[in-house]
């Protein structure tokens, strides 16, 4: 699993970058007709897949790509468990409940922690060949930087990682943890963009959902992209953000562990 | 030799276990002592798993108390299922890890002298050259072999086995048979849910019959068999005959079988039944008294309605 977020991050880099320079160089040929700005827009674009901007849009790649990742894999560590019957075996062998989802959210968190570093490495690697490709400027890597913004997507997954274990607690299966997390992410996310794009002030309602305190945790770090992003609008400030995450994360928790702390373990789980 | 003790390894008192409107188990008492197989017999449905689950803390009752090693396991779970091994009804293992590597983990999770057990385990269960091979490629007879290894992990006091001969050949379930008596003789407690009563009555030094989570018979199998009737088998030719001949004795309760016919009656009237049949011409090959066993009994007990007075015995 690990080493398909690798392979995404340098796949999307290298994506991104042939199809816009296809683009560009088939404006600047003349063989397709352009609007005015586009050329200018797609030569922005290129310059963010540099690595001096990787703490931009590499790192949302990241976030992005580690949201879905933790949903699935959270569900599945979880949730395999009551499939398989083998959290009732270790239960029947003396094991706590609650030192059981506190060894399986460790691990999650660990795994969180290493999908965005490799993440963070692969964009790294993904942007340094875009950029070797198109034959422009390769410095101004700010590795500090890119920690500090890797950091803040790394705290973002934390309440999608909760989400998927409580599903996955509740519903006793990994299909439904990763079924519903995933309905969560996406529509969540999507109904909120639209809200604000008929009315910036359903900003005030859609701000205390995940996603868009999830993307102030984001763009607030240093460095944020400057393409155009319609989503951006309205976000909420950064303390809010990162204190709602937080409380998420933790409801979440401790709905999990109350509910497998009070459950009757019957067959499976 | 194991110095043989007589503590009370499992103890349970008024146990009570309800589903909304279901009561599934039904003030529940009972008792496992070190060095003995306690047998729990009850028809599907009758509370042997949901028992044992109240046991292991997996289930919480609704009233009553369940006590292992002398420590409520409601209150000190952690520390009560340290002295019991037990093996649930189905036998759940990480399918992607081996046979050897299961045992490992819950070996980890028990701590102590665990870990060195796994392999003599594996060899003492006949699992030693599949040790390696996962346990989704496992047969049923060897997951179930896998499951009462882990059992025996913690070195435990108590061992609880449910259906523990489930999916075995008949050499298999002979081993496990004999498996079961060297436990007890290890000076351990045997909770042994079975549905296979021959299993029972040849392993076990006490039953316990529940239906529908209530106790209705408990104790020795001689006890426990004694409730029950004795009969005759009688092999003759003209059942027909011999039944009204054996009718007009006062004999109530006779049934046909393909050989001749099962008489219930006193153990005495043997010799009564000989003289009246051969008296009226009827030669039987055989009248061989018989006890009710095990089977018979637990037919008898739990084909019957259920006593709403509180549990026998």
């Amino acid at each position: 699993m690990l080493l398909i977020i690798v392979l995404a991050a340098v796949g999307i880099y290298l994506l991104v970058y042939l199809s816009v320079q296809a683009q560009l160089q088939a404006v600047r040929s003349g063989a397709i007709p352009t609007q005015p700005g586009a050329e200018q827009a797609m030569s922005q674009t290129l310059r963010e897949l540099r690595p001096d901007r990787v703490q931009g849009f590499g790192v949302q790649i990241v976030s992005g790509l580690g949201s879905v990742m933790l949903i699935v894999f959270g569900a599945s560590h979880v949730g395999t468990e009551f499939g398989w019957g083998t959290f009732r075996t270790l239960l029947a062998h003396g094991a706590g409940r609650g030192a059981l989802l506190v060894a399986k959210v460790l691990s999650l968190a660990l795994y969180a922690a290493l999908f965005v570093f490799l993440g963070v490495v692969a964009a790294i690697l993904g942007s340094s060949v875009a950029t070797a490709m198109a034959g422009a400027d390769a410095s101004g890597l700010d590795l500090e930087t890119i920690a500090n913004a890797a950091a803040r997507a790394y705290y973002t997954l934390l309440p999608y990682m909760a989400l998927a274990t409580v599903i996955a607690v509740w519903s006793r299966s990994a299909g439904a943890g990763i079924a519903a997390g995933l309905v969560v992410y996406f529509t969540e996310g999507l109904v909120a963009q639209l809200l604000v794009s008929f009315n910036r002030d359903y900003a005030n309602v859609v701000n205390y959902g995940l996603s868009r305190n999830v993307g102030a945790v984001i763009r607030g770090g240093a460095g944020t992209t400057t393409l155009p992003d319609p989503s951006a609008v309205a976000l909420p400030d950064q303390g809010q953000a990162v204190l709602l995450l937080g409380i998420y994360t933790v409801v979440f928790l401790v709905l999990a562990f109350w509910r497998l702390r009070t459950r009757d373990v019957t067959v499976g789980g | 030799m194991t110095v043989q003790s007589h503590e009370v390894v499992l103890r349970t008192a008024g146990l009570v276990k309800r589903f909304g409107p279901i009561t599934a188990v039904d003030g529940l008492d009972l008792e496992v002592r070190r060095g003995e197989v306690v047998g729990l017999l009850g028809p599907n449905g009758a509370g042997k798993s949901t028992t044992i689950g109240m046991v292991l803390g997996l289930i919480t009752p609704t009233a009553g108390s369940a006590e292992v090693l002398g420590r409520d396991v409601r209150i000190r779970r952690e520390d009560a299922l340290a002295g019991v091994g037990a093996m649930l009804e189905v036998t759940s293992f990480y399918p992607y890890l081996s046979g050897r590597d299961n045992l490992t983990a819950i070996a980890l999770l028990r701590g102590g002298g665990a870990l060195t057990r796994v392999d003599p385990l594996l060899t003492r269960l006949g699992l030693a050259q599949r040790g390696g091979s996962k346990f989704r490629t496992y047969s049923l007879g060897m997951r179930q072999r896998l499951g009462i290894a882990s059992t025996l992990l913690p070195n435990p006091a108590l061992v609880i086995l449910d259906e523990p001969a489930n999916g075995l050949d008949p050499a298999g379930q002979r081993e496990i048979r004999e498996l079961i008596r060297e436990l007890a003789s290890e000076n351990r407690g045997v909770l042994l849910a079975s549905h296979l009563l021959y299993e029972v009555e040849q392993v076990c030094d006490r039953v316990l019959v529940i239906k529908k989570g209530k106790l209705i018979a408990s104790g020795t199998l001689a006890e426990v068999t004694r409730g029950g009737s004795s009969y005759f088998e009688i092999v003759v030719d003209d059942r027909t005959r011999a039944m009204e001949i054996l009718r007009s004795l006062g004999v109530k309760e006779i049934r046909e079988t393909p050989t001749g016919l099962d008489v219930v009656a006193e153990p005495a009237r043997g010799a009564e039944f000989n003289r009246a049949l051969a008296s009226r011409g009827l030669y039987a090959s055989a009248i061989i008294p018989r006890a009710s066993s095990l089977e018979d009994v637990f037919m008898e007990l739990t084909e019957a309605e259920t006593p709403s007075a509180s549990p026998a015995s």
